[in-house]
């Protein structure tokens, strides 16, 4: 792993050029360019809006419901790109030698940071609705959690559709499931009956790391009360993980990509 | 220390072919995790292979299609890992395995160019300092600011080697870049590797260009199959290759038939000097010795021979009986011998064709069809495949 940060960091230039690159592609020859990264969450935002809190009378707050999306789309992004960070780049892959975990690492870090200009939307939107700040200490490390979970998911994703390119199909089922796993249309207290029925079903449901990133969240941005401090770790530790599991995936795979190419 | 600048041992590079549509999800996620033998088919791109290139030389790989001849280049590279054996390289290393691969459509030239040299290794900066010079190379001009995608494949293919070469390497490796781009730019090509060799700096080369390999290299690597089958002086191991070729070609065309009373046993081409091979000049004389044997006694019989290029046309054929030459009753072993005084033949490869067969043309005793091929070389220049001695001269001017 020291050898693996210490090869990423000779090689600074190029993933800074990498994201670049990602983010300038995004947006060529678009008229609306970054505005996108925006609009796609804003109108997701206006269809829960409409189904959930006008035709099914959902109590959900609007700002709930903001941040959720935003924060979820952040995941969806790293998922829906990442099948392709090494396949979309075969003849990089092939023909040229440098760490091939930048081409995953640099789509991550390009989504982030779209992430986080539409986050800074997000505070505009919050400052304007009204409510309180929570205690934006929590907020680093939420981002923290959340970079390192899209991490470990993209790397262990994009490595495994090499050998077999099911994965990126079933990527958008996986997807659509982990969506209603996780509180972004709701929040975590409605499913605490749920959860607090039996001592499992807590723990079981912050097994869903990206449950317990989003109570962070709104813990920082709405001021939600944080779960239990037991919880949340739990899902910091899963993020970890995945994280571990996805480079080590990535790296005990990437020596064969050239050959499966 | 040590004046090498590439070593080689024992390198084996085997591919894993997949059986289309055999596979099951079991087997394939066991297969990505396990490193060892298994029951997918297997393909060694390349085996046994061994050399060292001396700093500042220039190894030329040649071979056929599929000869493992980019396989080696990729793991000298590093961008694949060898099964087994050892490579070692000194120096940096600059790879033209495919020009422009890194390469945006979207993004502009100066754009990629950057992200070019970054993948190769370079600072900003040090691109910086040579952004220029890649410009002026790759002579494209205005167009640095355009997305790729705009460009003509020969822009592409010219920004791409100006980026590999003022990257300037220790170690340049060339994967058939010299059939890319017009005359005038692979003239430019040569020159920029021509100055290479005079820095002292090591170059792999690989082109299906025989003139122009054996120009630039100072040492000749020929792979078929994975394998070494020759390497040394330039001049050698291209005569080897083509005799290799040739070979290949003629057992790969060869036909044969016939009722067999007569057999072909074999056939000897000698040149002027009564020497045995199969590499000829233009305007020199050629002799074959055609062995038979006779497996049960026949009557008069001819013989015939017959020249294919080498998409099997024939450029001439005849016979015995054609040229008022009997053949008595054949029987045991036996020689006869064509002699063509002055081959009239253009540059390249030709197939023989023998054949045997009774006078009355009833039976065919025996027939090879494109079996033995033979190279020529001419210094004569003419259209066409066959020189027909032709005279001109002007008649005096007519005053009408």
């Amino acid at each position: 792993m020291a050898g693996l940060i210490k090869e990423i960091a000779a090689h600074r230039d190029l993933l800074s050029m990498l994201v670049a690159r990602n983010i300038k592609i995004r947006y060529k020859e678009s008229a609306l360019g970054f505005l996108w990264t925006l609009l796609g969450p804003v109108f997701l935002i206006l269809i829960y809006a409409f189904f959930m809190k006008i035709v099914m009378k959902f109590p959900i707050p609007m700002p709930v419901l903001v941040s959720g999306i935003f924060v979820w789309q952040y995941l969806a992004m790293c998922l829906g790109d990442s099948s392709f960070a090494i396949i979309g780049n075969a003849n990089l892959v092939k023909k040229a030698c440098f760490p091939r975990l930048l081409l995953p690492l640099s789509i991550v870090l390009a989504n982030f940071v779209n992430f986080l200009l539409s986050l800074l939307v997000m505070g505009v939107y919050l400052l304007i609705v009204g409510p309180h700040f929570g205690s934006i200490a929590w907020l680093p490390l939420a981002l923290v959690t959340h970079l390192a979970l899209c991490t470990g998911v993209s790397l262990g994703l994009c490595a495994l559709n090499v050998f077999l390119r099911d994965v990126q199909h079933l990527t958008g089922i996986f997807t659509m499931a982990w969506f209603f796993l996780t509180p972004v249309v709701y929040e975590i207290s409605m499913i605490t009956p749920i959860t607090t029925q039996h001592p499992i079903l807590g723990p079981l449901y912050f097994m869903n790391p990206m449950a317990g990133i989003l109570a962070l969240y709104r813990t920082a941005l709405l001021g939600s009360p944080l779960p239990d401090f037991p919880l949340i770790s739990l899902s910091m530790l899963v993020s970890v993980i995945v994280f571990v599991a996805g480079t080590a995936i990535f790296q005990k795979l990437q020596p064969r990509f050239p050959d499966e190419l | 220390m040590s004046d090498i600048a590439i070593q080689v041992e024992g390198v084996g590079k085997r591919f894993r072919l997949r059986n289309a549509g055999g596979n099951t999800l079991k087997s394939l996620v066991m297969d990505m995790f396990r490193n060892g033998a298994d029951t997918t088919r297997e393909l060694w791109a390349v085996k046994d292979v061994s050399f060292t290139v001396e700093r500042g030389t220039t190894l030329g790989l040649i071979g056929a299609n599929g000869a493992g001849k980019s396989t080696l280049l990729a793991l000298l590279a590093g961008t694949m890992m060898p099964t087994e054996g050892k490579l070692q390289t000194r120096g940096t290393i600059s790879s033209l395995l495919e020009l422009g691969a890194g390469f945006h459509p979207d993004l502009t030239g100066r754009e990629n160019v950057f992200l070019a040299g970054a993948i190769m290794g370079l600072t900003r900066e040090q691109m910086n300092r040579r952004f220029d010079a890649i410009v002026e190379f790759a002579d494209i001009g205005r167009f640095i600011d355009q997305p790729v995608k705009h460009y003509s494949s020969g822009m592409y293919v010219r920004l791409g080697f100006a980026v590999a070469v003022e990257v300037d390497p220790d170690v340049l490796l060339v994967d058939e870049v010299l059939a890319v781009g017009d005359a005038s730019f692979q003239r430019k090509c040569l020159r920029r590797m021509a100055e290479f060799r005079e820095q002292k700096k090591t170059m792999l080369i690989i082109s299906h260009d025989l003139n122009t390999i054996q120009t630039v290299s100072d040492q000749i690597l020929f792979l078929d199959h994975g394998r070494v089958l020759g390497h040394g002086a330039p001049g050698k191991v291209i005569g080897q290759y083509e005799t290799f070729w040739r070979e290949a070609m003629s057992s790969e065309r060869r036909r044969e038939w016939g009722t067999r009373e007569v057999i072909l046993t074999g056939a000897q081409f000698l040149d002027e000097s009564g020497r045995e091979t199969t590499k000829f000049t233009w305007g020199q004389a050629l002799t074959v010795r055609l062995h038979y044997e006779a497996t049960t006694p026949v009557g008069p019989s001819v013989f015939g021979f017959g020249i294919s290029d080498e998409n099997g046309h024939l450029v001439h054929g005849n016979n015995t009986q054609i040229e008022h030459v009997t053949i008595p009753a054949l029987s045991g072993k036996g020689t006869v011998v064509l002699k063509l005084p002055s081959l009239n033949l253009a540059k390249g490869t030709y197939l023989f064709s023998f054949s045997v067969h009774s006078a009355d043309h009833r039976v065919n005793y025996h027939r090879l069809d494109h079996a033995f091929a033979i190279g020529v070389e001419a210094s004569k220049q003419f259209e066409g495949i066959c020189y027909m001695p032709s005279q001109w001269s002007q008649e005096p001017p007519s005053c009408t």
